[in-house]
């Protein structure tokens, strides 16, 4: 009976244990310490969510895993880095309105570029592998190569200093937490993008034909959608959401360099192993979860960061090997 | 006994046919010439490039046989090379004496430490999806190599390993000449290199025909197909896997005796290995083995010479700034090129001079 009750309750059990896991460094931190590290993380997992939910949805709905994400949020970030070099004026302005303005700006102008980088993409290669996992993987992997190479052909291959818009610099002091200024803004960002993610999902006609395509392919082009042009939409939204990433990232980490785009891949893969590829609550969850345990870990025992979120994985795919929010369930 | 199956007539037939094949005296031809490279061409450079084309390939055979044969795609690989390299050189120089029982010995935990994490990679992530392979794959090596430069304490960190040979192997050793030829401990060195390598490259051409390769092609074609005629597939990828990684470690081992030094960028590097194995496979074809051997020479001449093709360039054109800075970008070519061979020609070139002959017959 024991055994059932564990795999009835798996889900709750999981998300108690990590719930757990969280609070067990407040046993080696001070509380305010802990309140700063956990914004670090909420915000950082926001930023990795951007990420993630691109590569999620894109493969919930087109079967394609998209190892060329990683490249697109770089050149988001590249992108990013040239308008505020041309409006560096702006960006060092002593105005809030000025910086806003000019962070917007730098994000739409990020995401309308990769975004046409993404149809370009997926209208020229990645169409003609449809349904061969294999290939797809190696074709990503290859626009990967292409696309860091152009970056350092435009940009050069050194790392650049991002300048960080003067009124989101310094802290906030509430109650004694120091609280950075950037990583509010982007933890609202997150939890704004996720719920309007969400409510376009659950509440337009659009949302609901790609949760049907999700489910079933063939069933939407046999109620008379076209697929592929749905397709490529998904594909362009999810690389301008990597685009968003990547420009809030290399603010938040204070530089670009071309090979950005591989770690921070690599962090998106392990938070869909950990959410479950397909989900974007999921990818929210693992975003969270990577997030918190990498900062908490890096202060802890700072080597270990890296294998911190590694073992996480391990451990998720030994208990629930399709992670913690299957796109099925 | 008397009546044949169809399959037993097939190799009975492929039996007959090995020793008349066109491919057969190529490979022959291909081994003359390494065999002759030392003599004919004694510069380092060039006995350097042979030895890095024989490992490489050797590495490749082994990556493809995952790749090609089971349909398994890897990014581990190269992090198998470099534990091969790092497990020879603790035991030779870090933690241990240059002698012949310690390198065999590094040869030995090299391929047991492999086959340990291959089984227990493939038994986290092949219970899903066979496409989880390729991200738990790159996220453990993106780990080893943090790990490698960390933990310098155990691995020398950045700096790496610097290996001394024992006996025959040493860069020192000389005894005497040989049609004219000083024979030094490098040169015996890379005949060793080639023989082994030699002997595990046809261990996988066996391991490919066997039953178990024939069975593991089955699953790569059709995976449901396979699992309904009643083998395990998760236990003959399983097996795949393991025996590709163990190739890898070895040859990971060979090539630290020849450089004699192991770092984490050289040895673990996701893009200074890694890459370069995908992109041999690929071009020179997936599901061949001998694709590496053509992959691994294309690819390693173009490095070698490419510094020579930059000088000539600046030397013909001397205004063309355009131009210099595209030869510096090499990947960017070596990236488009993949990509087309993966839409043009996904057998790569071996694979497409085959059909391209069967066509004709």
């Amino acid at each position: 009976m024991e055994a059932t009750f564990i795999k009835r309750r798996s889900r709750e059990l999981a998300v108690a244990g990590v719930i757990i896991l969280f609070l067990l460094p407040l046993l080696g931190i001070s509380g305010k310490t802990y309140l700063t590290l956990t914004i670090a993380g909420l915000a950082m997992g926001m930023l990795l969510f951007l990420v993630a939910s691109g590569v999620s949805i894109i493969f919930g709905l087109m079967d394609v895993l998209n190892f060329a994400h990683g490249a697109l949020f770089a050149w988001g970030a590249y992108v990013g880095f040239t308008v505020f070099n041309m409006m560096m004026k702006w960006v060092t302005a002593e105005s809030v309105f000025k910086n806003f303005a000019v962070f917007l700006f730098a994000i739409i102008i990020a995401m309308i570029t990769v975004a046409v980088l993404g149809i370009v993409l997926e209208r020229v290669i990645i169409r003609r592998v449809y349904g061969n996992h294999l290939f797809q993987i190696l074709i990503t992997f290859g626009a990967t190569i292409v696309l860091v190479e152009l970056i350092r052909v435009f940009w050069g291959p050194n790392d650049e200093v991002m300048t960080v818009p003067f009124s989101f610099r310094g802290n906030w002091d509430v109650l004694d937490v120091i609280v950075d200024r950037y990583r509010v803004i982007c933890i609202t960002m997150g939890f704004a993008l996720y719920a309007a993610i969400q409510l376009i999902l659950k509440k337009t006609k659009l949302g609901i034909i790609v949760r049907a395509g999700v489910e079933n392919r063939e069933m939407i082009q046999a109620m008379g959608h076209n697929i592929f042009r749905l397709f490529t939409g998904v594909f362009a939204v999810g690389a301008a959401l990597a685009a968003l990433g990547g420009m809030a990232m290399s603010v938040f980490s204070l530089q670009v360099y071309p090979d950005m785009g591989g770690t921070y891949l690599l962090f998106a893969f392990i938070v869909v192993i950990i959410g479950g590829l397909g989900s974007v609550t999921g990818s929210l969850v693992g975003a969270i979860i990577v997030g918190l345990s990498y900062n908490y870990v890096a202060y802890l025992v700072p080597w270990a960061a890296a294998g911190a979120n590694v073992m996480i994985m391990i451990i998720i795919l030994l208990v629930r090997p399709a992670g913690l929010f299957p796109a099925g369930e | 006994m008397a009546e044949l199956t169809a399959v037993q007539l097939f190799h009975q037939e492929e039996k007959r046919r090995r020793f008349r094949r066109g491919g057969f005296f190529i490979g022959l031809g291909v081994l003359c010439i390494l065999l002759l490279v030392p003599f004919v061409l004694p510069s380092y450079k060039t006995v350097d490039l042979a030895v890095k084309i024989i490992i490489f390939a050797t590495l490749v055979a082994s990556f493809d046989i995952m790749l090609g044969y089971t349909g398994i795609l890897s990014f581990g690989h190269g992090m198998f090379f470099g534990i091969g390299a790092y497990c020879v050189a603790f035991l030779v120089s870090k933690y241990g004496a240059p002698t012949y029982l310690n390198l065999m010995l590094g040869m030995a935990i090299a391929a047991a430490v492999a086959s340990g994490l291959a089984i227990l990679i493939s038994f986290l992530s092949l219970r899903v999806k066979t496409i989880f392979f390729a991200m738990v794959t790159l996220a453990i090596a993106e780990l080893a190599i943090i790990l490698a430069t960390k933990l310098s304490v155990f691995t020398g960190g950045e700096d790496g390993i610097s290996l001394a040979m024992p006996g025959i192997f040493s860069f020192a050793y000389s005894t005497g000449k040989f049609l004219g030829m000083e024979i030094t401990g490098k040169i015996v060195t890379y005949y060793l290199i080639l023989l082994s390598c030699l002997g595990m490259f046809m261990m996988m051409l066996r391991f490919t025909h066997s039953p178990l390769g024939r069975v593991l092609q089955a699953i790569r074609d059709n995976e449901q197909r396979a699992e309904a005629l009643g083998f395990k597939t998760f236990v003959f990828q399983g097996i795949s896997i393991t025996f590709s990684c163990v190739m890898a470690a070895i040859t990971g081992g060979f090539y630290a005796m020849w450089v004699g030094y192991v770092n984490p960028e050289s040895c673990l590097g996701v893009f200074a290995i890694m890459l370069a194995v995908l992109l041999m496979c690929i071009i020179g074809g997936m599901g061949t083995l001998y694709g590496g051997i053509v992959g691994a020479a294309f690819y390693l001449i173009t490095e070698t010479f490419l510094p020579d093709l930059q000088h000539l360039a600046k030397d013909l054109f001397p205004s063309a700034v355009f131009l210099h800075n595209v030869l510096e970008r090499w990947y960017l070519f070596l990236g488009v090129l993949f990509i087309l061979v993966i839409i043009f020609f996904p057998k790569g070139v071996i694979g497409s001079v085959r059909e391209f002959i069967d066509r004709r017959k």
